[in-house]
């Protein structure tokens, strides 16, 4: 997962301390790795508009989308 | 610094298209109300016709609605120079050959929900959707995704006019939009288009 160049981002040190404890129970490789999964994740609220249901079926109801 | 030079020397697709977009409820009709009075050509069929929520019309394209779905998209090429809604969601499914200039509605999402909620009442149709706070966060998303597009898509540029700052002060949205589409619109006209009797859900906040 984190084959690829990387860049060191800061953050605070009790939410780095909370995602180690997180990651170790959770069974990640790596508090890297936990932390990479959870932002991959999150990104594709973002980045995949397809997939919103939510949204989709509010439309329809208010006609906006057939 | 890249993008930056990929937008400067990119060949423009003809006209820019103007989109007024947002979510539906954020004011995209009064801000399509005040491109009309301002002199813009409006890309609209009047199929949806005006209604208590929308006593001064919806000025929506039908066809639009299909964005998502549709394969042939070459008809949004007719709004090259015009003024055309899309809500948000369907920004995604706009074709790449031509450019388009987006006016992002803004308005508080309590505010949203409720008259949606209210539109729906009135229209009578099934809301299966999902609970008020996950459809704030859906919402969220679909704005952050919106500027996302705008900002990583070169032949899109965006403004983003607020809703409730309209109401205050039309004069200033009319002078930003003006400026953004090129300047040539009757700005008095604009703030004129402005009803500030159907700021009808307001938020406390």
């Amino acid at each position: 997962m984190l084959g690829g160049k990387t860049v060191k981002v800061k953050i605070d040190r009790d939410l780095f301390d909370r995602l180690r404890k997180v990651a170790d129970v959770a069974g990640y490789a790596t508090t890297e790795e936990f932390v990479t999964h959870v932002l991959e994740k999150e990104m594709l609220h973002f980045e995949d508009a397809g997939s919103d249901d939510d949204i989709r079926d509010k439309l329809k109801g208010l006609g906006y989308i057939s | 610094m890249f993008e930056f030079f990929k937008r400067a020397f990119r060949r423009p697709q003809g006209e820019p298209i103007v989109i007024v977009s947002g979510l539906p409820r954020s004011g995209t009709s009064m801000l399509m109300k005040m491109l009309d009075a301002g002199g813009m050509q409006i890309m609209t069929d009047s199929e949806r016709v005006a209604d208590i929520d929308n006593p001064k019309g919806y000025f929506e394209y039908e066809r639009v609605k299909d964005l998502e779905k549709e394969s042939d998209k070459s008809y949004i090429r007719e709004g090259r120079g015009k003024v055309l809604k899309v809500i948000s969601f369907l920004i995604k499914d706009l074709p790449d050959d031509n450019d388009y200039r987006v006016i992002f509605m803004r308005r508080n999402l309590d505010e949203v929900l409720a008259s949606q909620n209210k539109m729906i009442e009135r229209l009578g149709t099934e809301d299966a959707t999902a609970a008020e706070e996950a459809m704030k966060e859906a919402y969220r998303n679909d704005i952050v995704r919106t500027r996302l597009l705008c900002k990583n898509r070169p032949n899109f540029e965006l403004i983003e006019v607020n809703y409730k700052r309209t109401i205050e002060d039309p004069a200033a949205t009319a002078r930003s939009v003006n400026a953004f589409v090129g300047g040539h619109l009757d700005e008095a006209a604009m703030r004129a288009a402005v009803d500030s009797s159907l700021y009808r859900n307001r938020s406390d906040g």
